[in-house]
């Protein structure tokens, strides 16, 4: 056995060493020097010892005081504070957002046609575009802010319901628009599908009680995958804001890359394992009170059904070869131009935008056991303002907007 | 709720409060702190007694809720660098190194204590969340993991640099005897 190293010293002075336990017992024995390093640290940490048990200051009046002092201040205005505190106020937000959709992304469209004419109108072109991009966000708050992270109340389940309902609102409504089309039945499929989603939310779900961790290594795994295939598409996305030309090429290349036989089995095959991976973790990943679960949880929902809509489009529909086809085409690049291909901005720029926070909330979990707080800190924020503005090139290249042809 | 319910909350949490104002002192490391961690984790364990309902033990889950907020204190601190700025390690070092008496006599004397308190502020705040629950607490790595919610090998390694930092700064008093 080789010598031992400080870490392992520390995990054998806290008895955390597991099965090594005897052999680094022994190892201490019958080496000195080991065995010198290792009193060298025991001496010091046994010499650090907890500040003595004192009694918490009697101030319970005080708290009372202070608690009856918060609540009224948590009760009272600003008027939009007992909105999403209330769970009745959350669910109502989290429904309206695929009510609305619909609407989203035709004001959307009516504002990009007055800021062609009224520059002043740019800022309500941002103002609907957030509006149309709202639903994953407010899945988030609404699943932070729920009371419980359990879901045999029907008043949790639906709360959950809308909320997946709020985050996948994009692609799903391409698809539905899609089928509703062919029937010609307008919008009252897309609302048949809202009530369908709420009625799922009365039945009781069945309990994920087995441990996702075996699911999670294989969703990591084939993420990796997915991960060098979409940075890829993403990255030329972001090139076509700066050069429609190079855009081009790379697509070119791309393309002949990801449809080689051998490419694209890996490609739908990762995706698949990624929807059923994720599908089996159910819930899990969900829980009240915590923002970074709760948005890498929603971003995994977006994405699945973004990936779905996206990389199955042609396998879901009988003429993929039609001018409307689910998937946008990667080479229309003025998407403000027309109703329907408006619908398509919002699902494209959360494609983009869900991607960068799954990737990057597990990447930051990951970064904590490497690096100390702080540099992750700083990491973090780096990595959003390059996320941001990958994410903006993206949509300004989407509206039309090159700096050179 | 109602004044009902409050009273009814503060006699429940009321035998666990001298428990939980402890961890929140070891964590903190001043009693201004401890306090205002308690009133935080009080207020939150209330506006969330319904996530309690059904789960086995109430001190668990009240310390679980004292050292996040615990955490969320310490960070919030680090934003505002005119209170509790954490000693660059190189001070105390430096300090350390400058004395040397008896170690026997040292560890119970109140500058040893001074020593340890500025040792730990030179931690992260995960990594002094985390040394106090596995060092002063004795809970296992997977506890804290799950505790403060990152994963075990993060915990380790929060862990293995708040040892590394207590080293640097405490053992020039042993090398000099």
């Amino acid at each position: 056995m080789s010598h031992l190293s400080d870490d392992e010293f520390v995990l054998h002075y806290y008895g955390e060493d597991g099965s090594r336990i005897v052999a680094t017992e022994r190892h201490l024995r019958s080496c000195a020097q080991c065995a010198r390093a290792y009193e060298a640290l025991a001496r010091t940490l046994s010499a650090v010892t907890p500040p003595e048990f004192v009694e918490a200051a009697d101030d319970l009046p005080a708290i009372r005081q202070l608690l009856h002092d918060r609540l009224r201040g948590q009760q009272s205005p600003p008027a939009v504070r007992p909105l999403l505190e209330g769970e009745a106020g959350l669910m109502a937000l989290v429904w309206l957002v695929p009510v609305l959709y619909p609407l989203s992304f035709q004001a959307l469209f009516s504002s990009a046609r007055f800021a062609q004419e009224h520059i002043v109108g740019m800022p309500l072109v941002a103002l609907t575009l957030m509006w149309a991009c709202g639903g994953p966000f407010v899945a988030v708050l609404a699943l932070t802010r729920m009371a419980v992270d359990r879901f045999e109340r029907a008043s949790t389940r639906l709360l959950v319901c809308g909320a997946l309902m709020a985050a996948i609102s994009p692609p799903l409504f391409l698809v539905v628009s899609r089928v509703s089309l062919s029937l010609n039945l307008g919008l009252w499929l897309w609302y048949s599908a809202i009530a369908l989603a709420s009625l799922i939310a009365l039945f009781r779900w069945p309990k994920t009680s087995h441990s996702t961790a075996r699911f999670l290594y294989v969703h990591r795994l084939s993420a990796l995958v997915l991960t060098v295939f979409v940075s890829a598409h993403i990255i030329n996305q972001a090139f076509a804001f700066f050069s429609l030309s190079l855009y081009t090429m790379m697509r070119s290349i791309m393309r002949v890359a990801s449809q080689q036989p051998a490419m694209y089995t890996l490609i739908v095959g990762s995706v698949a394992i990624q929807m059923a991976t994720g599908a089996a973790m159910g819930m899990k990943r969900v829980r009240a009170g915590a923002l970074a679960r709760n948005l890498q949880a929603v971003s995994g929902w977006y994405l699945a059904a973004f990936l779905l809509t996206h990389v199955f489009s042609a396998l879901l529909f009988s003429q993929p070869q039609a001018a409307t086809t689910v998937a946008p085409s990667v080479n229309q690049f003025d998407l403000l131009a027309g109703p329907r291909s408006t619908a398509q901005l919002p699902y494209l720029l959360l494609g983009v935008a869900a991607f960068l926070f799954h990737v990057g909330i597990y990447a930051r979990l990951a970064a904590l056991v490497y690096l100390a707080e702080a540099s992750v800190r700083r990491l973090s924020y780096a990595a959003m303002f390059v996320g941001t503005t990958v994410v903006l090139t993206v949509g300004l290249a989407l509206c039309g907007i090159h700096l050179t042809r | 709720m109602n004044d009902g319910d409050l009273e009814a909350f503060l006699s429940l949490v009321e035998r666990h409060r001298r428990y939980m104002y402890n961890l929140a002192l070891r964590i903190t490391g001043n009693e201004q702190d401890a306090k205002d961690v308690i009133q935080e984790s009080l207020l939150n364990a209330y506006l969330h007694l319904e996530q309690f309902e059904r789960r086995a033990d109430l001190r668990t889950w009240l310390n679980r809720i004292v050292v996040n907020c615990a955490l969320d204190h310490l960070r919030g601190l680090r934003r505002r660098p005119d209170r509790n700025d954490p000693r660059p390690l190189s001070d105390v070092v430096d300090t350390a190194a400058s004395s040397s008496p008896d170690p026997e006599r040292l560890v119970t004397s109140a500058d040893w204590r001074r020593q340890v308190s500025a040792a730990m502020n030179t931690m992260s705040p995960l990594e002094r969340v985390t040394f106090t629950l596995r060092h002063f607490e004795g809970c296992s790595i997977n506890e804290i993991a799950q505790t403060v919610g990152i994963g075990n090998n993060a915990a380790k390694q929060h862990i293995f640099r708040a040892v590394r930092k207590i080293r640097l700064a405490l053992e020039p008093h042993w090398s000099g005897q």
